[in-house]
C-alpha cells in the first residue's frame, strides 16, 4: 500500500521551480513508473510535484544544430518522433523497447535519466549523442554532460531542488546507428544488456565509431579507448577482434569479475561482432 | 444438438462487461479485513510471539493464533498434516502463524508488520538430496513422504536385448500458478447462524469439510460458495484464505474479507514440484522401445498437499504414451523446507514429458530414424498395454494426433540458422489415480417450466458450466437451452469433486448424463416427447412437489498394486502431439517459440472453442515452463522477478482437434485441461536441439542457461 503523501500539479516550469524551492522534502514525479514502485515498497516523500503536464517540458526544439528534448516527453512519443528517428535513431529504438505500451505511455526520458538505473534504456543512446542535461532551480541554471550527472547506480548529482528541464543531444547523420538490447522475455522486461552504436565507414575504413554499453557496469559507459582504436582504422576481423577484447577488458577493469559476466560477456562479444561487422 | 457447437460461454457476457463478481468484488465497507502473519524463516522454532504493538493499534479487532482454533488445526487434501496456523515450529518461509483482523486493510496490514516473532533457527533442508541424508527430521516419521514403483516385465533383461541405450538426467524447478486473481474471499454468519464463505476456489465441498473440522461444527452449518474465479491451475485446490476467513468470522461475529497481495500469493501458496529425473531408455535398431528405467526424486516441501498424488502420477506416466514391454520406475518425494509443492496443471506429468520426449528423440537420432516415425512406431493404440499393463479398450487417438501433425512435420523447412522443429507427445489419465473420485449433481424443474441444474462443479474459467449445460440439453433432447443453472454453492448442490485432473467434463459430464437419463424417463411418462409443453408438466408437478433427479458417476478404476503399481488407474486417457518451431538467437541465447501445431484427442469436443481455448492457454503455460518461469525460494517475490510469458512471447498456435470417441464418457468426451500444457515444453526443448545441436536437460532454458550451453557446445 502507498504511504500517505501530499501532491501538487505544476502547470508551468516557473511553478514547478517555486514549489521545489519552497516545499520541504520535495520529490518530482513525471510518469511515476519508477517513483510509484518505490513508494509502494515503502519509500516516503512528503511532497510530490507532478511535472508531467508542464508544457515547457513537453517540447522539442532545434538550435545551433543541437536538439533539445523536453524532459517530460514520454518514451512512446520519442520512439515515434520524426526528428528523433532522423537524428538519433538509437534513442528512438531504445525508447520503443522500454517496458510495455503502458509503461512507454507514462514513462518519461527525464525520469529514466534521473532514476539512473544501470539498465535504463535511454542512457546508452544519449551517451553516444553526447547528451547534456539542463538543470534548473529557482536561482540557478546549469548544463552538465550526462556522464557527469550519473555518479553511481541510482545516484545523480541532480539536487533535490533542481528540475531536469531538457536534454540536449548532438544529432548524428550519415551514421549506421542502432540499439541492441537483450532481455529475459520479448517485452516488459528490464534489459540484461544494451548496446547503442553509431558507426561511420568510408572505403573500408571506420571513420567514426561511437559505442555505449548499458546493464553491464554500475553505470552505462562509452568505451572511449575502443572508439579511438577504431577511428580511422581499416575495417577487418583483426581490428574487430582487438576492439572487442579491449571492450571486455575495460568492463573487467571497471567492475571486476561478476557472476553475471559468464553470460553477459560472451553475449556482448557476439553483439559487438555483429554491430562492428555491420 | 448442442454438443459440438460453439455455444457462447454462459459467463462470457458478465466477464466482457466487467460485471462478474470475483471474490474481492463481494466485499463491502462493513467488512473487517484479515491478513496473515507469515514466517520469515524456512525452518525454525518459534520462541516468542509479541503481538502487543499490533493489538494496541487503533482499529485492530483480533489477533488469532493456533490457540484460537476450536477444532483441528490441520488440513490437507489427501492427508491432514498442515497446520492452519503454526504451533511452535515453522517449516517453510511463508508459513502462516497468525491472523490479524482489523477494520480496514491498511490497519490490518500495518498491524501485521508490528508483530514481533522470535525464532530459533533449525537447519534449513534446502533440497531432497540433503533431505534424504539429513539427521534432521522435518516430521517425526522421517523425510521420505512417498515411494512408488512401477514394475512391468524385466527392465534389466530389456536393456540387455537393446541395440541402443540412452541414459540422461533431467531437472525442473518450482513454478507458480500465477493466476491473474490472487487468493481472496469473504465470509459472514447468516441468519441461521451458519458460517458462509465465498471464495476463489476449485472445490467447494472439500473446503466446507475443512472449515467444519477447523471450527468443530457440523459441515451442514458451513456454506461455501465459489465466487467467479480468476484462474486456479491447481493452486486453489488446497485451503487458501477460506480457513482464516472462517476463523475470523467465528471469533469476531462480523463479516470478513481477505485478499492476498501478489507477494503474499507467491510466498504463501503451493508450487509445481521440482523433479529430478534419471532416465534410461533402451530400443532396438528398428526403433521399438525395449525397456525404460526411471528414477524420480521430488521436492515436496514440508507438507503433503498433493505430494503423494504427484509421486504416483509421475510414476505411472513415466514412459510416455508408448508401448514399453519392460518398465522399472522408482518415484520418491522428500520433505524439504522449501515452499509446499502441490497440484499444478499436470501433477508431475509435464516434468516427465520433458524426459521421455527428449529420450525418444535421442534414440531416434542414434538409430537414424525420424522423430515422428519413432513415435508412430511405439504409440499406444487401442488394445495396447500401458506401463501399468492396463489394456486400452476404447478411445486411444495418439496415432490420429500424430497423423494430424504429419503433413506439417514432413513439410517443415528451416528458416535459416537458429531455426528448428521439435515434437512432443503425451498421454494423461483423466481423473484421480486409482481411487474413487465421484461426481454428483441433481436436476429439478422450476414451477415456471424450466429445467434447473444444480451443479457443485467449480468453473474456474475453463468453461465447465457451459459444457455441462450443453451435455444436459442433448441428454434431454431439448431444442432450446431452457435450463437454469444453480451452481457452485454447497447449500444447493451435491459434491462434484474438485476441478482438477482434467476430470469435470468426463466425470461430472457423466453424472449429468446419469441424472438426465432419469429426468428423461420422467418426461417421457409425462408426454413431453409427444408434444406436451414443459410448462404444463411443471405446473402440474409443482402441486405435488417438484421431482428431483440425482446423478452420479465414479469412473471405474483399480487401485495400483502397492509394489508394482500394475492395474487400471484411470478409466480413460487423453492423448496429444505438439510440434513447435523455434528460433534461437545464438548470440543472445534468446529462444522464441514461433509456431505450434497442437493436435489433441479429446474424445469429443463438446465445445470446440472451449477446447481450443484450453490448448492456447496450455501452450502459453508450456512456453513459460520451457523458457522462463522459475520460482527461487527466498528470492522470487513478485512478477518483478518471476518471468511469465507475455502475449509477445506467444507462438502462433494451430489447434487440431481429434475425436476418438470414448464410450464411457459423455457423448464420447474425455478431457483436455492439463493435456494442453503437458507436451509443449518437451516440444520446445526438442526444437532447440534441432536448431542448435544443444540438448537442454534442465528447465527453464532461459536466455542465460541456453547461452551458457551454446558456449560450452562451441568449445566442444
Ligand atoms: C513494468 C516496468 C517496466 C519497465 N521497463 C523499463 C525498461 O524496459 N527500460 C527502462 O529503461 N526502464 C524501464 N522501467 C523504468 C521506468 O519506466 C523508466 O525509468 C521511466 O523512464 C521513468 O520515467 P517516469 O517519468 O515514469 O519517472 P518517475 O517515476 O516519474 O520518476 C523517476 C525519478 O526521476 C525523478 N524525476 C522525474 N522527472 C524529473 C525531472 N524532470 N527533473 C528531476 N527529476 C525528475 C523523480 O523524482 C524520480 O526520482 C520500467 C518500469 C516498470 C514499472
Amino acid at each position: 500500500m502507498l504511504p500517505k503523501f501530499a501532491s501538487v500539479i505544476a502547470k508551468t516550469r516557473e511553478e514547478a521551480l517555486s514549489w521545489l524551492s519552497s516545499l520541504e522534502n520535495p520529490r518530482i514525479i513525471a510518469g511515476g513508473t519508477d517513483l510509484m514502485v518505490k513508494m509502494r515498497a515503502g519509500k516516503q516523500y512528503s511532497h510530490v510535484i507532478d511535472v508531467a503536464g508542464v508544457p515547457e517540458l513537453l517540447t522539442m526544439t532545434e538550435t545551433d544544430g543541437r536538439l533539445s528534448v523536453g524532459s517530460a516527453m514520454t518514451h512512446a512519443r520519442l520512439s515515434t518522433s520524426e526528428p528523433i528517428i532522423r537524428n538519433a535513431r538509437s534513442l528512438a529504438l531504445a525508447c520503443g523497447l522500454v517496458g510495455s505500451p503502458q509503461i512507454r505511455n507514462m514513462g518519461t526520458i527525464g525520469g529514466n535519466l534521473a532514476n539512473a538505473s544501470p539498465a535504463a534504456d535511454s542512457i546508452p543512446p544519449l551517451l553516444i549523442h553526447d547528451a547534456v542535461l539542463v538543470l534548473e532551480s529557482k536561482e540557478t541554471r546549469r548544463r552538465v554532460p550526462l556522464e557527469e550527472v550519473i555518479v553511481a547506480p541510482y545516484v545523480t548529482s541532480i539536487d533535490r531542488k533542481e528540475l531536469l528541464g531538457s536534454v540536449e543531444i548532438n544529432p548524428l547523420r550519415g551514421y549506421r546507428e542502432g540499439y541492441r538490447r537483450v532481455a529475459k522475455r520479448a517485452t516488459w522486461a528490464i534489459s540484461r544488456l544494451g548496446v547503442a552504436f553509431a558507426i561511420k565507414e568510408d572505403k573500408g575504413r571506420f571513420t567514426d565509431v561511437k559505442l555505449a554499453i548499458g546493464s553491464c557496469t554500475p553505470m552505462p559507459f562509452r568505451p572511449k579507448k575502443v572508439e579511438d582504436l577504431l577511428k580511422g582504422a581499416e575495417k577487418n576481423e583483426a581490428i574487430i577482434t582487438e576492439a572487442i577484447r579491449m571492450a571486455l577488458e575495460e568492463i573487467k577493469l571497471i567492475s571486476g569479475i561478476r557472476p553475471s559476466y559468464a553470460y553477459k560477456l560472451p553475449v556482448l562479444k557476439g553483439i559487438l561482432e555483429e554491430v562492428l561487422r555491420g | 444438438m448442442f454438443i459440438g457447437q460453439d455455444i457462447t460461454r454462459v459467463d462470457a457476457l458478465d466477464k466482457v462487461l466487467g460485471t462478474a463478481a470475483f471474490a474481492h468484488d463481494l466485499k463491502n465497507n462493513t467488512m473487517l479485513f484479515a491478513c496473515v502473519v507469515r514466517s520469515s524463516r524456512p525452518h525454525a522454532m518459534i520462541r516468542k510471539i509479541d503481538a502487543s504493538a499490533a493489538l494496541a493499534l487503533d482499529g485492530v479487532v483480533k489477533v488469532l493464533s493456533h490457540k484460537d482454533i476450536p477444532g483441528e488445526n490441520l488440513f490437507g487434501a489427501i492427508k491432514k498434516d498442515q497446520p492452519f496456523l503454526a504451533e511452535g515450529r515453522v517449516r517453510y518461509k511463508g508459513e502462516a502463524i497468525l491472523v490479524v483482523v482489523g477494520v480496514t486493510e491498511e490497519i490490518a496490514r500495518k498491524a501485521s508488520g508490528l508483530v514481533e516473532i522470535e525464532y530459533e533457527d533449525l537447519e534449513y533442508i534446502s533440497d531432497p538430496f540433503l533431505s534424504m541424508r539429513s539427521a534432521i527430521l522435518i516430521h517425526d516419521g522421517g523425510n521420505l513422504l512417498s515411494h512408488r514403483k512401477v514394475i512391468k516385465g524385466d527392465a534389466g533383461k530389456g536393456f540387455e536385448s537393446s541395440d541402443v541405450v540412452v541414459e540422461n538426467t533431467y531437472s525442473t524447478t518450482w513454478i507458480d500458478h500465477a493466476y491473474m486473481e490472487t487468493e481472496a474471499g469473504i465470509g459472514y454468519t447468516d441468519e441461521r447462524g451458519h458460517i458462509v464463505v465465498a471464495s476463489s476456489t476449485q472445490n467447494i465441498h472439500y473446503k466446507m469439510k475443512e472449515i467444519a473440522r477447523l471450527l468443530a461444527i457440523p459441515p451442514e452449518q458451513v456454506r461455501v460458495v465459489q465466487a467467479t474465479t480468476g484462474g486456479g491451475f491447481g493452486g486453489k485446490l488446497d485451503v487458501t484464505v477460506e480457513g482464516y476467513i472462517a476463523l475470523a468470522v467465528y471469533h469476531t461475529k462480523r463479516p470478513v474479507v481477505m485478499r492476498y497481495t501478489r507477494e503474499e500469493s507467491f510466498l504463501g501458496h503451493t508450487k509445481r514440484h521440482p523433479l529430478y529425473i534419471e532416465y534410461k531408455t533402451g530400443a532396438g535398431k528398428d526403433g521399438n522401445l525395449t525397456a525404460v528405467e526411471v528414477n524420480i526424486i521430488g521436492d515436496t516441501g514440508p507438507y503433503i498437499s498433493y505430494g503423494e498424488t504427484v509421486c504416483l502420477r509421475a510414476a505411472v506416466h513415466a514412459t510416455g504414451p508408448y508401448e514399453v514391454p519392460n518398465v522399472l520406475v522408482n518415484s520418491r518425494m522428500f520433505y524439504t523446507n522449501n515452499p509446499v509443492s502441490g497440484a499444478m496443471r499436470g501433477f508431475g506429468v509435464p516434468q516427465l514429458a520433458l524426459a521421455h520426449e527428449s529420450q525418444l528423440d535421442e534414440i531416434a537420432e542414434r538409430i537414424g530414424m525420424d522423430p515422428l516415425d519413432i513415435r508412430m512406431k511405439n504409440a499406444l493404440k487401442r488394445g495396447s498395454l500401458t506401463a501399468t499393463s492396463q489394456v486400452l479398450h476404447h478411445s486411444a487417438g495418439l496415432l490420429e494426433t500424430l497423423k494430424g501433425i504429419e503433413p506439417f512435420w514432413r513439410a517443415r523447412r528451416k528458416q535459416g540458422p537458429g531455426s528448428g522443429f521439435g515434437l512432443g507427445c503425451m498421454y494423461y489419465g483423466i481423473g484421480n489415480t486409482g481411487i474413487s473420485n465421484p461426481s454428483s449433481c441433481y436436476l429439478t424443474f422450476t414451477p415456471e417450466g424450466r429445467v434447473e441444474m444444480h451443479s457443485g462443479v467449480c468453473d474456474i474459467g475453463q468453461g465447465s458450466d457451459t459444457v455441462l449445460l450443453q451435455i444436459l440439453c442433448d441428454a434431454l433432447g431439448m431444442e432450446e437451452m431452457g435450463i437454469d443453472l444453480v451452481r457452485g454453492d454447497t447449500d444447493t448442490s451435491l459434491d462434484a469433486g474438485s476441478t482438477s485432473a482434467s476430470r469435470q467434463t468426463y466425470i461430472s459430464g457423466m453424472a449429468v448424463c446419469n441424472a438426465a437419463q432419469k429426468m428423461r424417463e420422467y418426461l417421457e411418462g409425462q408426454g413431453y416427447y409427444s408434444g406436451k409443453p414443459l410448462k404444463d408438466i411443471c405446473r402440474e408437478a409443482a402441486e405435488k412437489g417438484l421431482p428431483v433427479f440425482k446423478g452420479h458417476f465414479d469412473p471405474p478404476t483399480t487401485a495400483p498394486d502397492p509394489e508394482t503399481s500394475q492395474g487400471a488407474p484411470y478409466a480413460t486417457y487423453a492423448f496429444a502431439t505438439h510440434m513447435t518451431e523455434v528460433h534461437v538467437d545464438e548470440v543472445t541465447g534468446v529462444c522464441k517459440a514461433v509456431k505450434v501445431h497442437a493436435a489433441h484427442d479429446v474424445g469429443r469436443a463438446i465445445n470446440v472453442s472451449n477446447v481450443k481455448g484450453q490448448i492456447y492457454g496450455g501452450v502459453a503455460m508450456g512456453v513459460g515452463l520451457a523458457l522462463m518461469e522459475e520460482f527461487i525460494p527466498g528470492k522470487t517475490e513478485s512478477f518483478d522477478n518471476y518471468y511469465l510469458p507475455t502475449s509477445m512471447d506467444m507462438p502462433e498456435v494451430e489447434a487440431i482437434v481429434v475425436e476418438d470417441r470414448e464410450p464411457t464418457g459423455p457423448f464420447g468426451a474425455k478431457g483436455v485441461g492439463e493435456p494442453a500444457l503437458i507436451p509443449q515444453a518437451a516440444a520446445i526443448v526438442n526444437a532447440i536441439k534441432d536448431a542448435t545441436g544443444v540438448r537442454m536437460r534442465q528447465l527453464p532454458c532461459d536466455i542465460e542457461r541456453l547461452k551458457l550451453a551454446l558456449e560450452k557446445n562451441k568449445i566442444k
